[in-house]
């Protein structure tokens, strides 16, 4: 049984990685230009259009932008600090990197091929790179929180205190945010009744209803959980180099603030092949996809751009989003966490647990089509309520009127109300 | 492959021989507090004790179904196993963390190598991803200058290294006398292509797949939940409400600071 050539699976396997791994770094290079240009749109200015083929005059509108800036920034000296712990200050921006290209694993990049019997493969081929993993959400989940090292590590590791609050800042932000992420992947899984990515999309598919209209509530919580995630605006806490001397890769600079940056971006693509692949329905549009198994090379590239064009367009609503929101302080990012997401993501859980419980009684009362509408209308009035609830309910404290604490030498402060003031008074 | 070369030695012997080595190793590389040369010797010796411990292990185990397989097991193992030694020879808490979280890594890919999805997985999620995260959030902010000396040394490295040795001797002698036979050729090959074909494609199952090692199927998680909520259902509820009642004892810690601090933070409301 000792063989040394790979077998056909480990041969599919690494072709796979070898697309996707090929696909996201040229992608993540282009979507940097792209979302120059989204700026240069915002603000009313031309953006990056001139970098063309290099040594001639040709601009191509500025294509060749992303070369010029990867190749800027590798030349650009790799300066390592004396004062840093050398080991963990590499260590720290391979780890965010390997975690979140390791993520595309369990991510399904389209449907799946038709049949290629001149390969050898007689079956149905999906375009994921792991196909028997049957806890695809749960991989996703494990490989984000181990994000949170990087940010950890490379903050402590630069010992410089800026760094390191920086550092406590994001991760603080990762692990508070993975709960309502955690609970809108939830709210989906239980509809699908699989951890499968794929699966996800096939159950969204037949039934033809996209979680996004069926958990409105759960849709909004993951989209923003995701926003935090990915730290974008407006929770970009790590980039506000002016009021907060800046995050966790404060200290580097050169390739490992480069991968730090990259994994970041990568980072947003993950969320938006999330957001797509589990509320906004994956590969799946009315009248043009089917439901059904591929068959034919057609099917398999519709399917594929369809996918491919929703990714793109969540993309530019997260580039969209950045320009036209201001950051969060670090409270109300923390409010908004726990105090509004938290209760949102689990009123979600229990609407939807609750219409899937009694789905058979729905049918059996209304119908199948009075079911379905039920199964949507229910969760959108859950969605209004819990709206007007949380618009009623915030906490005073994510206002913008400044927190006042008392300093040593105010009245209240020296003539307090307690005993032991007065006595120290 | 070693054991040929060495065919005279028992594996008995041989995982004997390693765990004393282990065992001596481990005392050799604890840190104990010695002056700097001897403690520099010590170290050296312990780590080649190691490997030689290491050696006599390889040479004890069954050999996998192919190349690649015995490749990506002996990896994810190795990793286990001396990110576990090195977190507790590690001179620095925070060091000994992140060996700890990579020990964790090793065991969650051992796991996914064996075909137990849920349990790799949620290693990660669960040791990995929040409970490490919250060691490591105390110890950088509780030691930013420096260690304590009760920090810096183990307090009784002989008695940690022998009572270690025993704890592994006892359990390689029960879990050997478990498998007569050796198991992980079959398993392996079978997690192999199932995880690696997908469903529809899975090349014939061997043996040990069929005999109903239910991690394998293609409803791995879905069955897992049906045995958690079927058969064990009351240690299920009883750790719920264990988790609950932790909940509100932190919540009741908590409160009873914020109710000192009270008064305070009514002030700072006002305008």
């Amino acid at each position: 049984m000792m063989s040394l050539l790979p077998s056909l699976p480990t041969i599919v396997a690494l072709v796979k990685i070898g697309l996707l791994v090929g696909g996201l770094m040229t992608a993540a290079a282009y979507l940097v230009l792209v979302e120059r240009w989204m700026a240069a749109w915002v603000q009313d200015r031309k953006g990056p259009n001139r970098v063309g083929i290099p040594l001639t005059k040709i601009r191509l509108f500025g294509l060749g932008q992303p070369l010029a800036d990867g190749l800027k920034i590798i030349l650009k000296e790799d300066f390592t600090p004396k004062h840093v712990d050398k080991v963990l200050y590499v260590a720290a921006p391979l780890v965010l990197l390997a975690a979140s290209l390791a993520i595309f694993a369990a991510i399904p990049f389209g449907s799946s091929l038709p049949p290629i019997p001149a390969l050898g493969l007689t079956g149905e081929e999906p375009l994921l790179v792991a196909p028997g993993l049957d806890v695809g959400v749960l991989w996703v989940f494990a490989l984000s929180s181990i994000a949170v090292y990087g940010v950890l590590l490379g903050g402590w590791a630069s010992n410089n205190k800026y760094g390191f609050l920086g550092g406590l800042r994001s991760s603080a932000q990762l692990v508070a945010y993975e709960i309502p992420l955690g609970l809108g992947l939830l709210g989906v899984v239980l509809a699908a009744g699989s951890l499968k990515l794929d699966a996800i999309m096939n159950a969204q598919a037949s039934s033809g209803v996209w979680y996004a209209f069926a958990q409105p509530l759960g849709f909004i919580v993951f989209l923003i959980a995701s926003f935090a995630e990915a730290a974008r605006l407006p929770f970009d806490l790590p980039e506000a180099e002016q009021e907060l001397v800046g995050g966790y890769h404060t200290e580097y600079s050169g390739i490992k603030l480069l991968l730090f940056l990259v994994s970041e971006f990568l980072h947003m693509v993950t969320a938006a092949f999330l957001i797509v692949i589990m509320f906004l329905g994956g590969w799946h549009l009315w009248g043009l996809t089917g439901s059904g198994p591929v068959e034919t090379w057609m099917v398999a590239l519709i399917r594929f751009a369809v996918l491919s064009a929703k990714i793109f367009g969540v993309i530019l609503f997260f580039m969209l989003v950045r320009w036209s929101w201001p950051r969060f302080r670090f409270d109300q990012l923390m409010n908004l966490a726990w105090k509004v997401m938290l209760p949102l993501g689990l009123a979600n859980l229990v609407t939807v647990a609750a219409v899937e419980e009694f789905r058979p009684q729905l049918v059996t009362a209304l119908g199948e089509g009075g079911a379905k509408a039920a199964a949507i209308a229910v969760p959108w009035a859950v969605f209004f309520l819990g709206w007007i609830a949380a618009g009623l309910l915030t906490p005073s404290g994510t206002d913008n009127t400044p927190i006042r604490t008392p300093g040593p030498l105010d009245a209240e402060h020296v003539l307090g109300s307690r005993p032991h003031d007065l006595l120290e008074a | 492959m070693i054991a040929s070369i060495l065919p005279s030695i028992s594996p008995g012997t041989l995982l004997a021989g390693g765990i004393t080595a282990t065992a001596a190793s481990l005392w050799l590389l604890l840190p104990s507090g010695r002056s700097g040369a001897a403690d520099r010797t010590a170290r050296w010796l312990g780590w080649l004790l190691g490997i030689v411990a290491l050696a006599s292990f390889l040479a004890t185990g069954h050999r996998l179904g192919s190349v690649g397989e015995e490749a990506v097991f002996l990896t994810v193992a190795l990793v286990a196993v001396i990110s576990g030694a090195a977190t507790v020879v590690s001179r620095s808490p925070v060091y000994a963390a992140i060996w700890f979280a990579m020990a964790l890594a090793g065991v969650a890919g051992v796991l996914l190598v064996l075909g137990g999805q849920f349990l790799g997985v949620a290693t990660i999620v669960v040791y990995a991803g929040a409970i490490l995260v919250m060691f490591l959030f105390v110890l950088m902010l509780a030691q930013p200058a420096g260690l304590a000396p009760y920090d810096r040394v183990s307090n009784e490295p002989l008695l940690a290294a022998v009572a270690g040795a025993v704890l592994l001797g006892i359990l390689s002698l029960s879990i050997g006398r478990l498998t007569a036979e050796p198991p992980s050729c079959c398993l392996m090959s079978g997690t192999k292509a199932a995880l690696l074909a997908g469903s529809g494609s899975a090349a014939e199952p061997t043996s040990a797949a069929e005999a109903g090692i239910d991690m394998l199927a293609d409803n791995h998680v879905a069955r897992l939940g049906g045995e958690l909520f079927g058969r064990h259902l009351l240690a299920v509820e009883v750790a719920g409400v264990l988790l609950l009642v932790a909940l509100i004892g932190s919540i009741a810690i908590v409160s009873r600071g914020a109710a000192d601090a009270a008064p305070a933070a009514a002030r700072r409301v006002a305008p």
